[in-house]
Order: C-alpha cells, then structure tokens, then sequence
C-alpha cells in the first residue's frame, strides 16, 4: 500500500483498500489527461510556429502575374533562381509575350513568355533583372493523400497593392481526380482537389504541403449558384504532371498533349478492357486488339476508364510510354509513342476571352479587374530581344538557345564537324552470342550501303524507290543514314532542327534532352544526356503504320579522325528487342570515295 | 459472386474526447481552447462514493485513452478512407438548378442509404454507385417530410453486405468541434473514386430558418451550422463526422437563409434522425409533404409585374392559366433578362411552375436584389434566364 500515501490527507478517510486504488488510479487518469492536453497544446503551438516559419521561407518565390499594363492577371510560383516561373496559360494567354510581375519584396519585374502547355493549363514566364530569385522547391504529388493538410498562395481578387500574396489553409479532399474540358480544350487529369479557398486571382498560385514543399498549381474551381468564389472544391495541376512539360516549356514551345490511339472503357467487372484500336498504331502492331484487359499504363496499375484518362493526360505528346495488358495469351509489356492531341500552331484562343462581359464559364477564376484601354506598349529593347514569334512555338527565343546548346556541343566535339560530305566504312559484329552476324556498312551522302553476311542492302538518298532494310537489323541503314547527317554537320542536311524538350528515354530509363530533327518524311528525335555532348540514343519515324528505327549509341570514341560510338545498339520492330553491334573499325572516306558502290 | 466484396462495419466509434486531443490530427484554427468533458467526469467520480463500479469505469477509460493515442497516431488517411467506404453516389433525374446527382450514406450492411428528401429521390428511377464502383437500383423505403428524410434500400443480390456508419454510435457534439464532411459534391468523383472530403468546424447549433423557392425547411429541432461550405450542388445526404469519423450528421440542402439570403451550410444531427431512420426501417409511415395552401400566399400583383419587371403576362382567364409573356416593357427588367412575348415560364429557381398564379406567387418569396433563374420555353427549346428582383 505504498501508493496510497501519495494520495492527499484529506482524500484519505479510512475508508477500504479498494478506495485507494480507486483513487491511485483516478489520480493516473488525471495525470495522463493534464500531459495529453499538455502536449496536445504544446504541438498546436509547435506546429503553428513551425507553419509561420515555413510561410515565412516559401513567400518569397510567389509571383503576381500582370499584363503589361500592370492590371488584371493571376499568380505564379518561382521555380529557379534564374527568375522561371509557372503560372496557368488562362493566366498569361490575355497578357501577350511581356507580363510584370510583382514578388512578396514588393517590387514589379518584367517577365517574358517562355512556353506553354494549353491543354494542361500551364505556362512558363521569365521574370527579368536578377539571378538570384527565391524559388519553391517541388515535392511528390504522388505521395499526396486525402486529408493532408495544404496551403494555397496566390493574390485572390488581387488584394495585395504590395504583391504580398495571400494564404488559404486547407485539407486535401481528394487526389487524382479527372476534370473534363468543359466548353474549352483545357483538361484537367489527376489532379488534386482541395478545399482551401481558391478564388479569382488564385489562378496559376502554387499549392504547398504543410511542410513547404510544392506539390501543385491551383487553377480551377468548381462554381455553380454561388457566383465566382470559393466553393469549397477547387482543382490543382498536380506537380509530378508539370515536372514531365518544363523540359519542354522551357523550350518555347506550344507543348502538346498526347494520344493513344485505342480507346479503354470500364467493363462491369471492373476492369479496364480495350475498346477500339487504330490499326495503325503502335499499340495494335503490339498485339493490342479490343476487348483485352489493359492491366497498367506508364507503370501505374488501372482499375477504371479513368485512370487511364488520368495518366494520358500528364504526358507531353511524343512520349513513349510502357504498357501492360492480358489476353489469352498472357500477359504482354510494350511501349507505344503517343500522337499529339491537338497540334496547336498558334497559342490557341480561350473561349471566355472573347466575352465582353465577365466569362459567363465560371470554371477558371481569373483575376479581371475591368475594361483596360490601350496604350501603346512600352517594352524595352532589352526585353524584346528575348521573344521571337515563330508558328508552332511559343517563344522561338528559346527553342534557339536550346538547340544551340546542343548542336555547339556537338560540334565541338565531332571533328568532321561541317563537312557537308564525309563518308564512313563501318565494319561490325554482333555482340551478343548466337548466329554470328558480320557486316560492312558505307555512310555517304547519296546513301547507305550494307553487307551483312556478305548479303547486300542499299538505300539511296536520292532514288525513293531503292529503301531497302535487313530483316534481321531493320532500320539500321535509315537510322545511320540519319546519324551521317547529324554528325556532318551539313546545315541543309535537315528541313528542320529544334529542341523539343527533355523525355524519360526507354529502353535506357534516365532524362535526357531531346533534339528534333526533319528531312522528308523522317523525324529523329535524337537524345541527349548531360554528360556527353554526343547522342545516347535515337528514334526515327520514317512511314506510318511502320516501327521506328531506334538506336541506342554507346561507347563514343575518336576512330581515325572521326567520332563513333564503339556500340550500337538496335531496338528492333514489334518485339522491341535490344540488339547491341560492336563497331570494329571506322574509316573516314573524302567525298570523291564516297561514289563507290557497295559489294 | 461477390463473396471477395463483403465488408464489415467499421466500428471505429469513441466515446466523446477532449475537443483538444481531436485537432492533434489537423491542427486547425480554434482548437486550443480547454475540452470540458474530462475534468466535469472526473468531478463527478471523484464525488461518488467508492465502489467497484468506478474502478471498471475507469479501468475502461484508461484503456479508451490508450487507444485514442493510438488512434491519434493512427493515419488519417485510413480514418477519411473508412468513411469514404460507407458514402453511395446518387443518380436520377434534374434540370434547371436542379442537380441530377446526390449523395447517400449507408446505414445499414444490408444496403440501407439515407439522404435527404429532394427532388432526386421523387425521380422515379434512383441508382447507387457504391464506393467499390458497383451500381445499383434503388427503391425508396420511407420517407419523413418533417426531418426532410428519405431512407433508400439498394437492391442488392442475396449475401451483399456494405460498410456502413453504425447507428448505434452517433453522438451529439459542441460547436467548436473539428469536422470533415464526405460527399460526391459537383459530381466530382466518378465510379470507385472516394468523394470528396472537406473540413470546418461546427460553428453553432440553432433550428434553421431557411428556403429554398417556396419551399421551407421543416425541421424544428435545432442543426449544425459548419462554418465550411459543406452544401454543395449534390452534397446532400453526406455524412458529417468528427475528426475521428465518428458520425454526426447528415448534410443537408443548398439552401438559403430566410432573414439574411445567404447560403447556409448545415447537418442534421444523426441523434435526431436516428429514431426517425430506425422507425423507416420497421416499416412505420410518417406524413407526406405538406401541401402549400395557396389561400394567404402572397403575390406580386398583374399591376406591380407591369410596372416594377415590365412583364405582362396572359390574362389569368382560366382556372390554371399558363405563365405565358404577353408582353415585355422596353428597357425593364425583364427586357434586360432578353425575355420576349410568347415565352413560357417553367420554372422559378427549381420550383415547377403550374399557371400564372403560381409564377406571381414564386416571384413573391424573393427579395430585391435577388437573382433568380427563370426556365422558360421558347420555340419548343428550354432556357435559363436570369432575372433580377425590383
């Protein structure tokens, strides 16, 4: 009974033994529910410092987006130190090339349209005059769950004359939700629904964990009787789908979003079953044929229509993603390219900015503050030097400074380098074991000749009719018939050259650059990783309905004055096998030697 | 069949806890303030006399309390998820302002849903799709036109069995209470997706006093009023809880209050219901809606339609003559709507609209400055317009 003189005098009457438990544990009971409500009250405070501190951190890196006559307009978030910024596209698609932009320092910057991604709702600006700006630093969208709690900043009906941008506190009431292109091409796809409020001027404010961390871009809201404010429900461009277009954004570019070209419906079991396939496709040279069951898209398992609408939409078009489905045969893995969506020429017109009056659309909260007369604009030199308007970009400005970084890289690296004809003999042998293959390919400008096993191909630049391919190595004479004019150098080796983004390659699984080029009918996309100016990697699209040649280059090294990988790899047609060759020997030809035929 | 689909309740239900332990999960404004219950039930133990009793008692809150720390710890996410499971989505007929979709929430393993008695339930042909993504038809069990109440029963295949909120466990809580509020407003989730989950807290409880058209809420008793907007376009019949899940209401209307024309967002409170729910469920009848009486209804007069709106309409020559627009002044309010002569007035905000005495009469409920949406018909083709109260 030691216990029991702990507890006070006056308690302690002589009443039973049982009475003294009875009061020893009442008094645990007390104690236990002081330190609960202490510590309860101990982590509001805590949490509650630590929320002003991270407010305190990520303010600065937020963006009040204006047109250039500093009127109307929404939010943005900062992005590098460089002064990115991405805002929504019905944001800046009213502003025109030049916005200002306001920061929490309380001072207005000149910003440039840098790209944009219409169907996705997103833009990327420059702000101008500093290197050193604050900016937010991303977080997984993934990981994010319902009930989280998030904070929205932005400038909600543009209260704040000095920019410091207001805070809405809220939970997250839902993730990967899909939103129709209601009235407009803009689409919503797994994106993240909150209940913070989300008003006009909110448009293209960053959504922040509670942590600090950014995880999303608010853009859209659902309104219905109450007019145009918060409901309660308002949408977030998830980040992991904004992190897959900067590459491309960043660019110049009109990103595009893509298609599959097959159909997917939910079947009332629950599964997700294809319903037509384009017999043109990719998907259906794969085996995909309606009425399969698709089991997963881009690594992510589907367990309804969609879900799968919901992974389409976060890729730029052209990406090559994996694709898992169940027939009776089994189960099958490919990857398919998708086609873009809707192949914008020109910064595509919103339906509401045509309305004179208040968009009559409410789903976009747009800070709009009244008729604007023009004036003419005043746009430095400095600041107009950095947009260039080109059909199918949005600012070439960039897309030059992007692809001169990588055709310079190139260049001073490759020493036959703007040799409009230089020619190579290329001897070569499988790699791998099994039925031996040997060859001797001839890359000249007039074309590529190939004896494999002492069997001959040819293909001609200049004869459309003499395309020949091997049956074991297709697109191999095409592919390296591509690669001859990109290491020429040769200014008129292609129609067209740009940079056309960053992309997650398969089969090599890592980010790289991506270098488009043109010549006819045939489109490379030739990838670049940031440790080699020399490409990794190529695609060629040469002919619909027919695979792309894909290469993969491995082991680049100077041969006798020219630079060669010292593997090549090849992806081969339906089955996407990976094939690598070792490159044995590499002789340089002058032009005149290039004429020879081949064996 | 679907043997791999049974689920069981989900009895996660506390007895009342300190307010202040509640917001340890979410940390939202207001919560510091002191949780009464604690020290008022420790008075009282301590008062009474020594017996076995308080020692089970408060061996069993001792457990409790190390359970609800474990529940603190618990995610939240599985909490919402849970819930998200007993929440039905509703499909049936609208137009106008009237949404063709709602919530319900399952009150029973068998497939018993309530949710508020609107327009959707009268429809005739009510579906369920269940948070596993099954569809459902639904027959409409009971109604009560005094709790504004409808009890629906999906028809299930013998052996289904839900997850559902447990009746038994309903509480009655305090304004101050941190909640979250489970609906498919907007229709935003679709198929298997969980609706959507918002949070607030209750910020009073007093009887409402509340339209919407001509329509008054019925309920005397006194409501939640959350200070989130909870009700929304298909809200209804969502399942209001507290932090822990625990059951407390049923989300009501989208309605507005009757003195100040703003929106309120309010539950019922489940402990209200739930005599009501269990009596339904025995197969006991409570009266139908009450009938308008048209006799001391007020009415904007032909004279103030013409003068104030600029609208004339047909003479009332019949005994239910059709709201037709014999003529719009120029330049009044109802040019500026762009309403023309021959129009036929349908509907008044989502109230249906028989003859012109009844159009005059719906005009009456709404207050200068309102903004009411009118249906008409005009060449065969239904369209809003919107008019704005003199």
């Amino acid at each position: 009974m030691k216990g029991t003189n702990r507890i006070p005098a006056q308690v302690m009457s002589g009443r039973s033994v049982l009475r003294g438990w009875t009061y020893l544990l009442l008094a645990i009971l007390a104690m236990l529910f002081s330190i609960n409500s202490a510590n309860a009250q101990q982590t509001v405070l805590e949490r509650e410092a630590a929320r002003v501190e991270t407010l305190r951190r990520i303010t600065p890196s937020i963006v009040c987006v204006m047109d250039p006559k500093g009127q109307g307009g929404g939010s943005g978030v900062l992005i590098s130190a460089d002064g990115y910024a991405i805002s929504n596209y019905h944001v800046t698609s009213g502003a025109g090339a030049f916005m200002k932009c306001g920061l929490s320092d309380g001072k207005l910057y000149d910003a440039v349209i840098v790209g944009i991604d219409p169907t996705g709702d997103i833009a990327l600006i420059q702000l101008q005059g500093r290197t050193d700006f604050s900016f937010a630093i991303p977080g997984d969208s993934d990981q994010v769950q319902v009930g989280q709690e998030v904070m929205a900043l932005g400038n909600p009906f543009l209260l704040a004359s000095d920019f410091t941008p207001t805070v809405t506190y809220g939970i997250v009431s839902g993730v990967r939700r899909y939103q129709y292109p209601a009235n407009t091409f803009l689409e919503y796809t797994d994106c993240i629904q909150i209940d913070a409020s989300i008003n006009p001027g909110n448009s293209g404010g960053p959504l922040f964990d509670i942590e600090g961390r950014w995880i999303g871009i608010n853009g859209r809201a659902s309104f219905e009787k109450r007019g145009r404010v918060n409901s309660g429900a308002a949408y977030s461009i998830s980040i992991n789908q904004i992190q897959k277009f900067i590459g491309h954004l960043k660019c110049g570019l009109i990103v595009d979003h893509g298609v599959a070209d097959f159909t997917v419906e939910t079947s009332d079991n629950g599964e997700v079953r294809v319903a037509q396939v384009s017999a043109l496709s990719d998907a259906y040279r794969r085996g995909l044929r309606p009425g399969v069951q698709l089991l997963s898209f881009a690594d992510r398992l589907l367990t309804s229509a969609n879900d799968f609408q919901n992974v389409l939409g976060i890729f730029p078009d052209g990406t090559r993603l994996p694709l898992t489905w169940r027939d009776t045969d089994g189960l099958h893995n490919a990857t398919i390219r998708l086609r873009p969506l809707h192949a914008f020429q020109k910064a595509p017109e919103l339906p509401e900015e045509r309305q004179q009056k208040p968009p009559q659309d409410p789903e976009h909260p747009e800070g709009e503050e009244g008729e604007t007369d023009k004036k003419p604009d005043q746009i430095p030199d400095s600041l107009k030097s950095l947009f260039v308007a080109r059909d199918g970009f949005c600012n070439y400005h960039f897309n030059e400074l992007h692809r001169l970084r990588i055709v310079n890289a190139l260049k001073e690296r490759v020493a036959t380098f703007g040799d409009p004809a230089p020619a190579w003999v290329i001897t070569f042998a499988n790699a791998e074991s099994g039925p031996r293959l040997t060859g001797e390919l001839t890359i000249a400008a007039t074309g590529v000749g190939m004896s494999l096993n002492n069997k001959p191909f040819l293909q001609s630049t200049v004869d459309p009719q003499l395309q020949e391919e091997s049956p074991q190595l297709p697109g191999l004479l095409i592919a390296m018939n591509q690669l001859r004019r990109l290491l020429s150098g040769d200014a008129a080796a292609f129609t067209e050259q740009l940079a056309a983004g960053r992309t997650f390659q398969l089969p090599l699984k890592r980010e790289v650059d991506v270098l488009l080029t043109r010549e006819g009918v045939r489109t490379c996309r030739w990838y670049f990783d940031e440790a080699s100016a020399l490409p990794v990697g190529v695609d060629v699209e040469y002919a619909q309905g027919i695979d792309e040649a894909r290469l993969l280059f491995a082991d680049w090294e100077d041969r006798n004055g020219a630079v060669f990988p010292g593997r090549v790899g090849l992806i081969s047609g339906v089955r996407e096998e990976l094939r690598w060759l070792n490159i044995d020997s590499v002789t340089v030809r002058n032009s005149s030697a290039s004429e020879e035929k081949n064996p | 069949m679907n043997m791999r689909r049974i689920s069981t309740r989900t009895n996660t239900v506390r007895h009342q806890l300190p307010v202040r332990r509640q917001c340890s999960i979410f940390g939202w404004p207001g919560l510091e303030g002191e949780g009464p219950q604690p020290r008022g039930f420790l008075r009282s133990a301590q008062s009474s006399p020594g017996h076995p009793f308080v020692l089970i008692i408060t061996l069993f809150l001792v457990s409790d309390i190390c359970q609800a720390a474990q529940a603190d710890f618990q995610s939240t996410a599985d909490i919402l998820k849970s819930r998200q499971q007993t929440i039905v989505k509703l499909f049936g007929a609208g137009g106008g302002n009237l949404d063709s979709y709602g919530t319900g929430t399952l009150v029973s393993a068998e497939g018993h849903v309530v949710t508020v008695w609107n327009h959707l339930v009268g429809t005739g042909y009510l579906t369920a799709i269940t948070a596993d993504g099954r569809k459902f038809a639904v027959d409409v069990v009971g109604t009560s036109a005094e709790h504004d109440l409808a009890l629906l029963k999906l028809r299930t295949a013998p052996g289904d069995l839900f997850a559902c909120i447990d009746l038994s466990k309903v509480i009655d809580t305090d304004p101050g209470t941190p909640v979250l509020a489970f609906s498919n407003m907007f229709h935003v989730a679709t198929g298997n997706e969980p609706v959507s989950v918002v949070h607030g807290v209750i910020a009073a409880r007093i009887p409402l006093e509340a339209t919407q058209g001509r329509w008054k809420f019925p309920l005397k008793s006194p409501v939640w009023l959350i200070d989130a907007i909870t009700n929304n376009s298909g809200a209804a019949g969502g399942l209001l809880t507290d932090t822990k899940g625990t059951p407390i209401g049923l989300i009501g209307r989208e309605i507005r209050h009757a003195a100040s024309r703003t929106w309120v967002n309010y539950a019922i409170p489940l402990t209200t219901l739930k005599p009501v729910i269990e009596a339904l469920m025995s197969g006991k009848k409570f009266d139908s809606r009450p009938k308008d009486s048209e006799a001391n209804t007020p009415m904007i007069s032909d004279q103030e339609l013409t003068a104030q709106f600029g609208l004339t309409m047909l003479p009332n020559v019949l005994e239910r003559t059709p709201a037709w627009i014999d003529a719009v002044t120029k330049g009044s309010i109802a040019a500026k709507a762009e309403l023309r002569r021959g129009d036929l007035i349908v509907m008044v905000d989502d109230a249906v609209i028989t003859s012109v005495t009844d159009f005059q009469q719906q005009l009456a409920r709404f207050r200068s400055g309102d903004r009411v949406s009118l249906t008409i018909n005009r060449e065969q083709q239904l369209l809003p317009v919107e008019l704005l109260i003199p």
